[in-house]
């Protein structure tokens, strides 16, 4: 008669902890490649992945601060005309820059060292204006933008002067309010239709050998190439 | 003793004279020099009035809707009691179609001004900023001159703030959160920042903000 060994098989303490340990590393790992694919921020949502076409639609209302709002009628001929009217017009030569100051809500459009504008905007409420330093990647006449969330749902067609500088932020009217000088936006720079026109006419987009006008959103701006973005 | 006093006495009149004289001589000098004639009457007024005051001094501010279509003027006339005359008109942007909106004189103390944001996004209102002896205060206005639907011809935002009690202080209005919602910010008794407010122009409905401005 033999004896059949059995194989005790009983956890230990460490045996507990070791695991414990290896979750957390595991965990860990995990949450910071996560972080690495983090998706890039974006002014209008609901636009953000789509398409950012030329949009013309004279018939739709649009969604502000839970309250319709009456588009301007567009009439995009005349908007490409009045463009082409203004390329002929004399301007300070130089290297372009805009610079937005976010503390006094100033923009500063300067061909070199010689200032083209400056304008009251408005930047992010809702949504943070990103800081830092870019270049006009797209600019439309026309196009629609939505997005937010429960009460700051928006959905606003025929915004005119368009220009993207990061993302889906960019510069462009805004005919739902009148309060430049203060954050009215999701992230993007609010500006009234005359400056935003002015600036759209002026800027340059990106060709095949190089960027479109450079941008820089500033904490506090003192004087061109001297943008404070701490 | 009495050939002295006598003595006084005369240098007394003499001085008296020989200082009347020179005055006189002086005063002579001068209107023949300023005037060509001999006036003293004319030559009272002697400070001669500026020409501003005979026509008044005039200044005039403007600004211009969002959409550079519909502009609001200010005309200053400064009066020669000291208070000023504020005109206020609408136009388009190239100044056709102007519209007599409103009048008001103030005292020195006292003025008015049109803000940055004075359009209402549509064109359709304006607001103008008001400081009367240091209270502030903002009208709204129709943009076509018309009035509101009471036959008022302007609105008194501050006051019907002030008729809620909301226990926060009118600061400022710094402009429209749409086409009929002008923002006005508070402050507390303490002086500290309060919230904010929606002031709607239809209604005239003063609506309190979660989100400060």
């Amino acid at each position: 008669m033999g004896y059949k060994k059995v194989k005790k098989n009983r956890k230990t303490a460490w045996h507990y902890l070791k695991i414990y340990f290896v979750s957390v590393f595991v965990s860990l790992v995990i949450i910071t490649i996560g972080s690495l694919f983090k998706p890039a921020p974006c002014a209008n949502s609901a636009t953000c992945k789509s398409d950012l076409a030329i949009s013309v639609d004279n018939d739709a209302i649009g969604i502000f601060q839970g309250r319709k709002v009456v588009p301007p009628k567009v009439d995009l001929l005349a908007m490409e005309t009045f463009n082409s009217s203004v390329l002929g017009a004399k301007v300070p030569s130089g290297k372009k820059h805009i610079y937005v100051d976010l503390s006094t809500q100033t923009l500063y459009a300067y061909s070199g060292n010689e200032k083209f504008m400056q304008a009251l905007i408005s930047s992010g409420k809702w949504g943070k204006t990103p800081i830092g330093n870019y270049s006009i990647w797209t600019k439309l006449p026309v196009t629609r933008m939505a997005g937010g969330q429960g009460a700051d749902a928006y959905d606003l067609p025929n915004v005119q002067w368009v220009m993207y500088f990061y993302n889906d932020f960019g510069f462009h009217t805004a005919y739902w309010h009148n309060n430049f000088g203060y954050p009215m936006s999701h992230g993007c720079i609010n500006m009234r239709l005359i400056d935003a026109r002015q600036l759209y006419s002026w800027a340059d987009g990106p060709t095949s050998d190089q960027k479109g006008t450079a941008v820089s959103t500033c904490n506090k701006f003192i004087e061109p190439n001297k943008c404070i973005q701490d | 003793m009495i050939t002295v006093r006598r003595q006084v006495e005369l240098e007394t009149v003499f001085l008296i004279t020989m200082a009347a004289a020179v005055s006189l001589f002086f005063v002579l000098y001068r209107n023949n020099n300023s005037q060509g004639q001999f006036n003293i009457i004319s030559s009272i007024p002697f400070v001669s009035v500026p020409a501003e005051a005979i026509s008044p001094q005039v200044s005039v501010a403007s600004q211009i809707s969002p959409d550079g279509t519909k502009k609001v003027i200010m005309k200053i006339t400064e009066n020669s009691d000291g208070t000023k005359t504020y005109d206020f008109s609408t136009s388009d942007e190239n100044g056709t179609n102007k519209q007599y909106i409103f009048t008001k004189t103030l005292d020195s103390l006292s003025n008015m001004s049109v803000p940055f944001n004075t359009w209402s996004p549509d064109d359709k209102y304006f607001f103008i900023r008001e400081s009367i002896a240091g209270n502030k205060g903002i009208l709204v206005f129709n943009g076509s001159g018309i009035s509101f639907a009471d036959a008022e011809s302007y609105l008194e935002a501050v006051d019907i703030f002030n008729q809620k009690n909301t226990g926060n202080n009118f600061d400022e209005a710094t402009g429209w959160a749409s086409e009929t919602l002008i923002i006005i910010n508070t402050k507390k008794q303490d002086g500290s920042k309060g919230f904010s407010y929606w002031f709607e122009i239809p209604s005239k409905a003063i609506i309190p903000l979660s989100t400060e401005f």
